[in-house]
């Protein structure tokens, strides 16, 4: 059972019902990212309430929380007794790890708040508005590069070039041409017959200066016998 | 620095029965006391500094209707009538008239800039001075009441500007240009004369979105010098991650930060009464704020945001049990 939705715990200690003893502030411990849809909890006063002889503290709890992915929770109170419920039935380990959970939130919930996710939207948005481009400026730009990838290849066709623009999380706008290529132009093909008897990645390991013996490896190569 | 506690003043500066708290501990002999006393007043009193041009026309605009510009303008041009500049408020907005409003002064506005342009009357009798604060004259170009289509454009509004800045009282220390909202012929006209730009925005996305486009549009128009405030600031979804931060705003918009201004519900009932914020005994929060940036805007002084949520807790020791 993963916990990933949103938690927010009120813990409150409720003082007896005695009138001599001052009453406890309620503290309010919040975790996890905030459950789309069932952002706001109230405390459930009549909840867990444990009467004890020495009637000191009770603990008050509501949980709200989505269970497995991005599902919601139907409604707020049911999901309160149905956790605990499942709480009361996992053993030790699973009750603390979920514990640990609820207290240290991973880097992953924490960035699903939605302060965060408002700020992914404002920059994919951003980013889209302030690269508005013309459509005359797209043509001119498709234009351009065509004629600067003609010189080095056969372009397929020159209605299939396609001017596309995206945005990425890391790199803002990427403006991608898409060209497709029949073939390379002759004076710029990377031939075998080029290649044959030909010396390359020359490394000096010693160049005989102080030792005076010269150790250098080099790839040479020989084209396959067909 | 620190805005001044107009509050801490005593009342009659004078009066030998000073609170002497108030007083730099000087040991002097009562003759003197009286004197010191004046001049400790105007120590407290303090004034910012004058920085650029006389006088420095500022347009408040945001793009998005809303979030606060007209609230901007009354409460920031009362600030700075209160430092002793005196300010010109300019409601550009020549289709409804909101400025008069706030500033409590809707019964006494007679004439407006249409007026003026049409030779019905002086520049002086169209605007308007309130009696709380002299510094601060309003000037309104809409008549609500005329049926016809103003036609109020940039040219006109840059011949207003030029005539306060060369009337017989002397220049104003600033001009305020409140501008309404869109991006259409009224904004234009109102960026026309202006030379600085405060760019009034809320933390959501959609204030966020339009005013990265009116930033765009007031580059373009040749505006450089564009400051931020951010207004409805909600610390407590900021701390519970649900509402961006001012850290986050700035780092979006890549502006200068005038001011952060917090939600107080002060603003609505002081629009109700017609007395402006910053005029309250004691200050409220957002008051405070708008005198700090006011102090700020005359100083062309900007201001760093101030992470308010807290560190994400660290892995410790029982890391291996989840998480």
């Amino acid at each position: 059972m993963a916990i990933s939705g949103d938690l927010k715990v009120f813990v409150g200690t409720f003082a007896s019902h005695r009138p001599p003893k001052p009453p406890v502030p309620v503290s309010k411990i919040r975790f996890g990212r905030v459950l789309k849809g069932a952002s706001d909890l109230r405390i459930v006063q009549k909840w867990l309430q444990a009467e004890s002889p020495a009637g000191s503290t009770v603990k008050h709890s509501q949980v709200c929380h989505g269970m497995g992915g991005n599902k919601l929770s139907p409604t707020v109170n049911q999901d309160a007794e149905g956790f605990l419920l499942n709480v009361v039935n996992m053993n030790f380990f699973d009750r603390l790890s979920l514990a640990w959970r609820i207290l240290f939130p991973t880097a992953k919930e924490r960035n699903n708040s939605n302060a965060s996710i408002a700020k992914q939207r404002l920059k994919m948005i951003l980013f889209s508005d302030r690269c508005d481009i013309s459509d005359e400026a797209k043509q001119k730009i498709v234009g351009n590069v065509i004629e600067a990838l003609s010189e080095f290849v056969e372009i397929d066709s020159q209605d299939k070039v396609q001017l596309n623009i995206s945005t990425d999380t890391d790199l803002g706008t990427i403006y991608s041409v898409t060209v497709p290529v029949r073939r390379v132009r002759p004076g710029y093909q990377d031939s075998e017959e080029d290649y044959s008897g030909k010396i390359s990645n020359i490394e000096y390991k010693d160049t005989g200066e102080t030792s005076g013996t010269v150790d250098v490896t080099f790839d040479f190569f020989l084209p396959n016998k067909k | 620095m620190s805005s001044p506690f107009p509050h801490l003043l005593p009342s009659s500066p004078l009066s030998p029965s000073l609170p002497l708290l108030f007083l730099p501990s000087k040991t002097l002999s009562p003759r003197h006391r009286r004197r010191s006393a004046v001049t400790a007043a105007l120590q407290w009193n303090r004034k910012p500094q004058f920085a650029g041009e006389t006088p420095r026309v500022v347009v408040v605009t945001s793009g998005k209707g809303g979030v606060g510009k007209t609230t901007t303008t009354a409460n920031v041009g009362l600030s700075l009538a209160r430092f002793g500049f005196s300010v010109v408020a300019i409601d550009a907005d020549a289709g409804l008239r909101n400025l008069d409003l706030l500033l409590g002064l809707e019964n006494r506005v007679n004439y407006t800039a249409v007026d003026v342009l049409n030779g019905d009357c002086r520049l002086d009798q169209a605007l308007v001075r309130d009696r709380r604060c002299p510094s601060l004259e309003l000037l309104c170009i809409s008549k609500p009441r005329s049926k016809l289509p103003l036609g109020f454009g940039s040219k006109a509004l840059t011949w207003v500007v030029d005539a306060l800045r060369s009337r017989p009282a002397g220049p104003p220390h600033f001009v305020l240009i409140d501008c309404p909202a869109g991006i259409d012929a009224g904004f234009i006209t109102a960026i026309a004369p202006a030379n600085e730009a405060v760019l009034v925005t809320t933390p959501d996305i959609t204030a966020l979105r339009d005013a990265d486009r009116v930033t765009g549009l007031l580059e373009c128009d040749g505006i450089r010098d564009i400051k931020m405030i951010v207004n409805r600031v909600r610390t407590d979804l900021i701390r519970g991650e649900d509402m961006m931060s001012v850290l986050d705003v700035q780092e979006m918009l890549g502006l200068a930060l005038l001011g952060v201004i917090p939600e107080d519900s002060e603003v609505i009932k002081s629009t109700n009464r017609g007395y402006p914020l910053v005029l309250n005994k004691p200050p409220t929060m957002a008051g405070l704020a708008f005198e700090q940036a006011a102090w700020r805007l005359v100083e062309q002084d900007t201001m760093t945001a101030v992470m308010v949520e807290e560190e994400p807790k660290k892995k410790g020791f029982f890391s291996f049990f989840g998480g």
